[in-house]
């Protein structure tokens, strides 16, 4: 383990910061940066609204499952939990054929004169993958918010029903905050997710631009053989990664001293 | 509503794509369908379209590589959370954290510093190699869950075998062990699923001589939409298939209870 994680791992910021000829030098996040900085923020910005949009619709939809005791929610259970199981790479795939120009969405959207297919909706783009990336990850964040929002007792609801608070007033207001150590390690574990794919940007706008960080690591290495720079990438979206953890953490925990 | 067209919409996409012969837009659905492809994708029928290929090789170097990798993992996985279950040794939280890392953190780095190193080792491209590399970042999901799975074991039940005479080993053996087992079965499908799937790692260590499915689905996406899909489909079915069987275990209450 130590070999196979630490030694990488280690080796990864050490070949970063070390030219090839050994001397300590920034030179390779020089060109990191200069070539890549669009795509550092775009790879930034599709796995923060990834996350944002996954992270509101789990909430509902935990929300739902949990205050609601119809049948109808032991269906959604089942349902909702299918995209967990499937990996990346047929995510991909499946994108790839519902989002195309003449893909399944769109031509059921113009089947209802929502669009008219000689130009299309062109998904292959951000837009395409964070839809990907929502599909996901949203079942999984469901999957932990559902498994906070349990924990609640009956009675806490009711009482803040009781005194006439609407639905949304109560999820928001009662049920997050309670939860909400299990939400933020569902962020964090989201968007680090989000961030670090290499399979669905690869095969979904592999060759477009701007695109993700994790392909510009490809690039370098198979085609430049420069480790330096993909290793100066790998440790800039180590250090966002880091920073969104240790954000999220204090801003979640900070909030209790408002209480 | 809107969340079964979601779900499915995306699905169906590729399930009538294996099925297409010909489908051209404006058309909603498959001009004509048939089974062609399917036969072409397992083997039984040749194919002389472009970016043919069968996923028979691919399927097997798959699965034999999930084993593999299952084997081994369980091999020091058990070992492993047995003991970080029932001993309070000291980093016990460092050692969790080690193992959860390649899964909370980004992978790719890791990997082509791993593809470097095994440059030197002549790993690049071999079996062993990307059996090394599931195995790196799959461990997280033996140790952790057979650890837990080990500490729903009371120990009471030990105490009891061993004060009647039975050896450590063979009170592990035939006590704990067996209580433990599903913990330790879904670990191992865990581990199985994972490998199967694997894309980032076997993209940087395995090419260019091990093709495994998700490697095969990435290139034929390329060129031809009827085998990409039907690949697709063929990798959806364990996962969907373990889906089904846990979907009794995987409450929602226990997720939160996950962990150290």
């Amino acid at each position: 383990m130590i070999v196979l994680y630490l030694y990488p791992f280690a080796s990864s910021i050490y070949g970063s910061f070390v030219s090839d000829q050994g001397i300590v030098t920034l030179q390779f996040y020089e060109t990191a940066i200069i070539n890549y900085k669009a795509d550092i923020l775009f790879s930034l910005e599709v796995s923060l609204l990834s996350t944002a949009i996954s992270a509101v619709l789990s909430i509902l939809m935990a929300a739902y499952l949990r205050l609601t005791s119809r049948r109808i929610a032991r269906f959604f259970n089942s349902l909702y939990r299918i995209p967990l199981f499937i990996p990346f790479v047929v995510i991909a795939q499946m994108m790839r054929t519902f989002l195309a120009p003449h893909g399944l969405l769109n031509v059921f959207l113009a089947q209802f004169g929502l669009i008219n297919l000689e130009t299309p909706l062109q998904l292959f783009d951000w837009k395409g993958l964070t839809i990907g990336f929502v599909w996901k990850q949203t079942a999984f964040m469901t999957l932990m918010t559902l498994g906070g929002f349990t924990m609640i007792k009956d009675e806490m609801i009711e009482a803040a029903r009781s005194v006439g608070a609407s639905v949304l007033r109560v999820v928001w207001s009662i049920m997050v905050p309670i939860a909400r150590t299990i939400i933020v390690v569902a962020l964090i574990l989201t968007f680090a997710s989000n961030i670090s794919t290499f399979s669905l940007p690869y095969m979904f706008i592999g060759g477009s631009v701007p695109t993700t960080m994790t392909v510009d690591i490809a690039h370098r290495v198979m085609y430049f053989r420069d480790w330096g720079t993909a290793n100066a990438l790998g440790v800039i979206s180590y250090i966002i990664v880091f920073a969104a953890a240790i954000y999220y953490m204090r801003y979640m925990v900070g909030r209790e001293s408002y209480g | 509503m809107a969340l079964c067209f979601a779900i499915f919409g995306a699905i169906t996409g590729i399930v009538l794509w294996s099925i297409t012969i010909a489908w051209y837009w404006p058309h909603v659905l498959p001009q004509s369908i048939g089974l062609d492809y399917w036969l072409q994708v397992l083997g039984f029928q040749r194919s002389w379209s472009l970016g043919a290929v069968s996923i028979v090789d691919s399927f097997y170097l798959s699965v034999i590589i999930a084993l593999i990798v299952v084997s081994l993992a369980m091999l020091i996985a058990i070992p492993a959370g047995y003991v970080l279950a029932k001993y309070s040794i000291p980093l016990r939280g460092a050692i969790l954290l080690l193992f959860l890392m390649p899964q909370a953190f980004p992978q790719q780095p890791i990997f082509i510093n791993l593809m470097l190193t095994f440059y030197r080792l002549n790993l690049i491209g071999t079996i062993p190699g990307v059996v090394l590399a599931h195995l790196m970042a799959s461990l997280v999901y033996a140790v952790w869950i057979s650890s837990a799975a080990f500490k729903s074991v009371s120990p009471d039940l030990e105490e009891a075998a061993r004060s009647v005479g039975a050896s450590k080993l063979k009170s592990f053996l035939h006590i704990t062990l067996p209580l433990a087992a599903p913990g330790i079965i879904a670990s191992s499908v865990f581990v199985f699923l994972y490998s199967l799937d694997e894309f980032t790692g076997t993209f940087f260590i395995g090419l260019p001589f091990i093709t495994t499915l998700p490697m095969l689905l990435y290139s034929a996406s390329g060129f031809n939409m009827q085998f990409a899909s039907a690949t697709a489909i063929v990798l959806l079915i364990p996962s969907i298939a373990f889906m089904v069987v846990i979907e009794r275990f995987l409450k929602a209450e226990y997720i939160s209870g996950m962990g150290v």
